[in-house]
């Protein structure tokens, strides 16, 4: 194990899985989508850590691994064998049927937009609908799942103007709407909301009172200066800015031999 | 008295029940004999409910009018499937804009004959904007807002699943894809391609895990999800869904040869899905064991 960490030998890959982790608490139920290799390490990297009672559902794969000292899952969203380690299995259809219990639900979500308050966009990019200049791929199951489950995290790949921007051309989640802390609950949406945003550069929380987005914490090496000029909108600024926490060793070293074994996170 | 009659036809007889224009959904694991068989036959201006690369292919192959769908992605780190994503930005395909619930919602209401369901993921998005059959309505029971969504009703369903006996009694391996469920209930007509036909008596020894009681006809096709998987047959041939992946990316920029030897190979040269697993080969075929 190492001895010491040091965050030239991070990529930030590694703190953002890192950060997730460390705010995923056990028993909670870790809803996994397509294409989110940074999510899937940090959930497993936290269910390792200190969620031996967490289920994690790929797809619609539910597991508890905890007891395995390595998992070499599979690219699960398009290969059934990641069934192998489910202790239980619900499809498409069959997933949204029981809502009601989503409060220990949590939930990753991406984007092709994000907005000032929390809102996505899978749609696609184009002040026209009928032909858009991007196509995106469609909202899946995020409408759904970002209206019920307790609170979800929108983890971006890069962080950039074209990405985050001042209102998406069209939204496929809900996250504040055009802000307030009450806005969820005026359209009556049961699910806690987006709590934060995180990035290559930093993580971005939402002020209590309006919920605007705002500048968390920077992954080392990076200033709050080059994450406003890396985003499509103002940023809410605290007067201090801390550092996002690096991983302590025992984290790396879990993180490198057990969940990511083969670097993928530092080849991002 | 006449004797029970069989649901089994081929591949080639199903497809002759689907005209242009109408409205077909494509279950999961994915029934790909009978969608190379759209292909072949060249039926135009379908409304195809469908994800992913089956739902790529029929739009390559121009099949396609309209597009229900909840996720077109392309796999392997293509965000967005190819063809998919070209016709959508020509206006090519019109795209009916929903989500899981709001899809399984749709079907739902078609197999209880309801006018809708009420479905509260897509509230407070651009959904009802941009697909104006989704209505927002306040409930008359709590004054909550809500969507109404409509009837999806399918003109044809089909299906892939592990076995049927010959009167379209049919049992899923490791529990059907339960998409499967939805549009066959929400359908006119389900046609179920099956890896085997079972006697009734099988079927009878475990009535308890019949998922489809009655389809309108089963086609017989061994390796039939072939390049998808098949629970408990075989898994997804990777290397061939990359091998079309490439080739409907190339055509999206422009060069579309490879697109088009792909279509001629696998899709327009073999009659029948005997000729298709020929093309494939043996080895490729045993190579895809589960697990």
């Amino acid at each position: 194990m190492p001895s010491d960490v040091s965050a030239q030998d991070l990529s930030p890959q590694e703190i953002m899985a890192a950060f997730l982790a460390r705010d995923l608490k056990d028993t909670e139920h870790l809803m996994v989508g397509v294409a989110m290799p940074i999510v899937e390490a940090a959930v497993r990297l936290a269910h390792l850590l200190h969620g031996p009672n967490m289920e994690l559902i790929f797809f619609g794969t539910r597991m508890n691994v905890a007891d395995r000292h390595t998992l070499p899952l599979p690219a699960f969203a398009w290969d059934n064998r990641v069934v192998r380690w489910a202790e239980s299995f619900s499809d498409t259809g069959h997933r949204f049927e029981d809502v009601k219990h989503w409060h220990k639900r949590i939930f990753f979500i991406g984007g092709v937009q994000v907005d000032p308050h929390g809102n996505t966009n899978l749609i696609g990019v184009g002040p026209d609908y009928a032909t858009l200049r991007f196509r995106g791929p469609g909202s899946v199951g995020t409408p759904t799942l970002s209206t019920h489950v307790g609170r979800y995290y929108i983890v971006l790949n890069s962080h950039s103007p074209r990405i985050l921007v001042e209102r998406c051309d069209y939204m496929s989640t809900y996250g504040w709407g055009s802000g307030g802390a009450d806005a969820r609950k005026k359209l009556g949406l049961p699910g806690g909301g987006p709590k934060y945003c995180v990035t290559p550069l930093c993580v971005m929380d939402f002020d209590e009172e309006d919920k605007h987005m705002r500048l968390h914490s920077v992954h080392p090496g990076v200033t709050p200066e080059a994450v406003q000029a890396q985003t499509g909108f103002a940023l809410r600024m605290p007067d201090q800015v801390p550092t996002t926490p690096i991983p302590t060793p025992e984290e790396l070293h879990v993180l490198r031999t057990r969940v990511d074994p083969e670097g993928r996170l530092r080849r991002m | 008295m006449e004797s029970r009659t069989s649901h089994i036809i081929d591949e080639v007889e199903a497809v002759r029940r689907i005209e242009d224009g109408m409205t077909v959904a494509i279950g999961s694991p994915t029934p790909m004999a009978l969608v190379r068989q759209i292909i072949r036959r060249g039926l135009k201006d379908l409304t195809v409910v469908d994800v992913g690369l089956s739902l790529d292919m029929l739009i390559a192959a121009g099949c396609v009018r309209k597009v229900v769908s909840y996720y077109a992605g392309g796999g392997f780190g293509v965000p967005v499937a190819p063809a998919f994503r070209q016709a959508a930005e020509r206006g090519e395909i019109e795209v009916w804009e929903c989500e899981e619930g709001i899809l399984t919602s749709g079907l739902q209401a078609a197999a209880q004959g309801l006018p809708f369901l009420p479905w509260r993921g897509g509230v407070g998005t651009s959904l009802p904007e941009v697909n104006p059959d989704l209505k927002v309505f306040t409930d008359p029971i709590r004054g909550e807002t809500l969507l109404a969504v409509p009837p999806i009703k399918p003109d044809v369903t089909l299906l892939h699943a592990a076995v049927s006996d010959a009167y379209g009694n049919v049992q899923h391996v490791g529990g059907p894809g339960w998409i499967d469920l939805f549009m066959q209930r929400a359908a006119d007509h389900t046609v179920v391609q099956v890896e085997k036909v079972v006697a009734n008596e099988d079927i009878r020894k475990d009535p308890w895990a019949t998922t489809i009681a009655g389809a309108d006809a089963i086609v017989r096709v061994p390796y039939g999800a072939h390049p998808f998987y098949s629970r408990g047959y075989y898994i997804q041939d990777n290397a061939h869904l990359k091998d079309y992946l490439d080739a409907s990316t190339a055509a999206a920029k422009g060069d579309p040869a490879a697109l088009h030897a792909y279509f001629a190979r696998y899709c327009r040269e073999p009659e029948t899905h005997a000729d298709y697993l020929e093309q494939i080969g043996i080895r490729r075929l045993l190579g895809l064991h589960e697990y």
